[in-house]
């Protein structure tokens, strides 16, 4: 390791009812592979895109190359030579790999842009890189993992001095991730500051050589990753002081019967060989990081994606959902994590959304029983305490918390016996938070059957009766409450196989 | 400042039938003042003129309603105008060449537009093809069916009791039977888009489709009979049209294509789907007649009908996108 190349001191940022960086401190030398972890929400994402000049800083700051700096936008951050290798990646899949890595800034000859040039210089930078790809392929022909090595080039042509690397394992092969290393090793050994985002443990010891851990939005500590164990790394993440009650024993009945049962779940790349059973009046949490598979999980079950393989029975009649319509029809209702794109019409009213998945009851001969329409939407905004004036009131005049009742109240209309809530209090403020809780917890106990899909681990040990815990697609490990603890959970959601 | 023009801008919106019924009726007056200027010796304010613009309402008016359904869901539909034709042609042929009845006559031209709107319906409902594609192809089909039947002769339509749809003179007295029908007509579509299961999922399908399906809903079939509605009412404007102009010729009716969706867009329905109004579409379409039939009256070609239909379409679109921009 050499010197200090960036420095970000008592970094604090504030988001409306959020304070979303906590006085965070991070500092990256030259030929260091620096590791930052922590878990959903701790705020690694939002310490970088304040260091990138995306979000401005409320307080703190940020000393690069012995310099104090302030950059108002990412192009500012990368003409100073940092970048970001972001987990997506940002390139067009019909041109060429030359013309990806030179987009923005094409070398021209005259008026004209010079092809040739380009893929001569980027042939000259994957030789320096160690990277064998041909410059004139089309980027969409190539794997994902040789396009994060393009990614990459890109931006070392840049003349970085410190690259970002957002998870950039997620998409890759072994082999992929193999040669990802030794191209990291090797900037490394130029002299270059890497910033390594991962959730996977196996490899923050494999390639990193000190690892910064956050916690929600503060920062818990820094640790020379050769010094430190996996549970060193897991302790730091989760040990929070857990504010709330969290659940001490499960609340159903022991004989409660089985209503749903999923049997060897294929869906894509997201959901391989997924087994689990759901009780009656039962809250099953589903937990996991980040692109652990549960919302593809959620939404093979429910028909909104297709599924390659896999049984699902319900009340121990085997059942076959190929559409949403299927799953409605046996009783499953879909509250997404993405309320606004999945879950709600936003400029229509209450009672229509309300009654979208039943309106079929709601007919009088060919038309649509207002009245009817309109006491039943009345009935569950009293219920629910859904803030309005009125069922007439447009969705999109509600806040995140009402639109959410909305959404339970449309399945509650039609009487589900099965309730998949994803991420239920995503985006709402305490108050609704807990009303929410305390809905899901007296629906459970009038007999509905709850699958919560949640990244809040205060949340999943609060209100499950039962813990299930995904990594990568595949089911990693399945808890009574009774036994279930943050570093038990957090064990499984990093285990990697 | 900021907050003033919001909520101007948000009154506007609110009230845009209401802005649309002035437009019109200014444009009336425009014409009445202008004609006998331009054009010395006429007069535009003649019992005569204002058949002229409900005759050209008449079929123009049931185009537009049908593609009101089709646009309210997200989608659009560039057959219409030809489809009106190709119904026009085949049925007229049956007519005048293989001596059908009238009645019969009638019912194959809507036929043939549920036919178009059918295949138009389960090719971007359950094949997923992009409407704008689907239906540019299925107009030149139309174009082309039409023609092929009458082996590119035109076709026209003796005259029979069937005219009486549009004027009905009993006892000497004229009555504009066509202005009241398009109203049924129109009070009938309006109901069918706000009371009705079809009218609700087309106008949420419209907003959100994936909430829509996600909620269990059958979306391609609803999204798929908002194209039949849209080609059965081509069907019933072919029927109109031969009642007002008699004659038909192959291979042409893409021009009204612009008339009926200009005349949907202008009465508020937004091209991004999720919201209609059957009462603006039908002011539209007056406003559309009345530019054709009054740009003629002073003598102008209809050419220049376009330019200003096509001038209004933009500031209305561009009104729409700016509202919904601030909205969002």
């Amino acid at each position: 390791m050499g010197d200090v190349i960036l420095t970000m001191k008592g970094i604090d940022k504030s988001f409306p009812g959020v304070h979303a960086l906590d006085h965070v401190d991070l500092e990256v030398r030259k030929g260091e592979v620096h590791a930052l972890m922590g878990e959903n929400g701790a705020g690694k994402s939002t310490l970088m895109k304040v260091l990138t000049g995306i979000y401005k800083k409320d307080e703190g700051t940020i000393t690069y190359e012995g310099k104090e700096v302030e950059f108002s936008n990412p192009r500012e951050a990368q003409d100073a030579g940092i970048v970001i290798v972001h987990q997506e990646l940002n390139m067009m899949g019909h041109l060429t790999v030359a013309q990806n890595i030179f987009i923005g800034r094409e070398i021209m000859k005259g008026k004209l842009i010079d092809d040739r040039k380009m893929n001569e210089e980027a042939k000259k930078l994957f030789d320096r890189l160690g990277i064998d790809i041909d410059p004139t392929e089309t980027m969409s022909r190539l794997t994902v993992g040789k396009q994060q090595m393009c990614e990459i080039a890109k931006a070392i042509s840049h003349d970085a001095k410190v690259i970002i690397f957002d998870e950039p394992s997620a998409a890759l092969t072994e082999a992929e991730i193999e040669e990802l290393f030794k191209i990291i090793r090797d900037l490394r050994e130029k002299q270059l500051g890497i910033v390594y985002i991962s959730h996977r443990m196996d490899e923050i010891k494999v390639i990193t050589d000190r690892v910064t851990v956050m916690r929600d939005g503060g920062y818990v500590g820094t640790l020379i990753t050769e010094d430190c164990t996996k549970d060193d790394i897991i302790n730091m993440m989760v040990g929070r002081v857990i504010y709330e009650e969290p659940k001490t024993e499960s609340a159903v009945a022991p004989d409660a019967p089985v209503v749903l049962k999923v049997e060897h779940l294929n869906a894509g790349r997201m959901v391989r060989d997924v087994s689990f059973e759901l009780r009656k009046g039962e809250i099953l949490g589903f937990s996991g990081l980040m692109g652990a598979g549960r919302t593809e999980t959620a939404r093979a079950l429910f028909g909104a994606d297709p599924k390659d393989s896999g049984d699902v029975y319900i009340n121990g009649k085997k059942v076959d959902i190929k559409k949403p319509q299927d799953a409605v029809r046996n009783g499953i209702g879909y509250l997404s994590e993405d309320r606004k794109r999945y879950g709600i019409v936003v400029d229509k009213t209450i009672a229509e959304n309300s009654t979208m998945a039943s309106l079929e009851r709601f007919m009088k001969g060919i038309f649509i029983d207002k009245k009817k329409e309109n006491e039943a939407a009345q009935e569950y905004v009293d219920a629910l305490n859904t803030k309005t004036p009125g069922v007439d009131q447009l969705v999109v005049n509600l806040s995140g918390g009402n639109q959410q009742k909305v959404v339970i109240a449309k399945w509650l209309v039609r009487n589900c016996d099965i309730l998949i809530f994803d991420e239920p209090t995503r985006g709402i403020d305490v108050g609704a938070k807990s009303e929410i809780y305390t809905l899901m917890n007296k629906l459970a106990a009038e007999g509905k059957s709850i699958i919560m899909i949640s990244s809040e681990m205060t949340e999943i040990l609060r209100m499950s009766d039962r813990i299930v815990v995904m990594c990568e697609g595949k089911k990693t490990g399945e808890l009574g409450i009774e036994e279930a603890t943050q570093e038990k959970i957090m064990h499984a959601a990093t285990l990697r196989n | 400042m900021d907050k003033i023009r919001n909520n101007t801008i948000v009154k506007k919106i609110g009230f845009n039938s209401l802005v649309l019924l002035c437009v019109l009726v200014l444009l009336f007056i425009l014409f009445a003042i202008l004609t006998p200027i331009m054009k010395p010796g006429t007069t535009f304010l003649s019992y005569s003129r204002i058949v002229s613009i409900f005759n050209y309402a008449y079929f123009l008016g049931f185009l537009s309603l049908g593609v009101t359904f089709v646009i309210a869901t997200g989608g659009i539909d560039f057959s219409i105008g030809p489809v009106m034709y190709c119904a026009a042609l085949i049925s007229g042929q049956l007519l005048t060449k293989n001596g059908l009845p009238i009645g019969a006559c009638l019912l194959i031209s809507i036929l043939v537009g549920i036919i178009f709107g059918c295949i138009n319906g389960i090719l971007v409902a359950y094949g997923g093809l992009p409407s704008f594609i689907t239906s540019m192809a299925s107009m030149m089909i139309a174009k082309g069916v039409g023609s092929v039947f009458t082996k590119t002769q035109s076709v026209s339509w003796p005259g029979g009791w069937y005219q009486n749809l549009v004027k009905w003179t009993v006892g000497g007295v004229e009555i504009p039977t066509g202005i009241i029908i398009l109203f049924v007509g129109a009070a009938i579509c309006a109901v069918v888009l706000n009371q009705t299961r079809i009218g609700r999922y087309i106008l949420c399908i419209g907003s959100n489709r994936e909430a829509v399906r996600l909620s269990g809903v059958d979306t391609k079939k609803w999204e798929m009979l908002a194209y039949i509605i849209c080609g059965a009412l081509a069907g019933v404007a072919a029927i109109f049209y031969v009642t007002v102009y008699t004659t038909v010729l192959p291979g042409g009716g893409d021009t009204f294509n612009n008339d009926a969706i200009a005349g949907c867009v202008m009465g508020g329905t937004s091209m991004a789907g999720g919201v209609a109004s059957i009462g603006g579409t039908l002011i539209g379409v007056v406003i559309i007649s009345l530019l054709q039939v009054g740009i003629l009256a002073m003598g102008y070609q209809s050419q220049y009908q376009y330019v200003i239909t096509g001038l209004i379409v933009l500031v209305v679109v561009y009104a729409d996108l700016r509202s919904r921009r601030r909205s969002n």
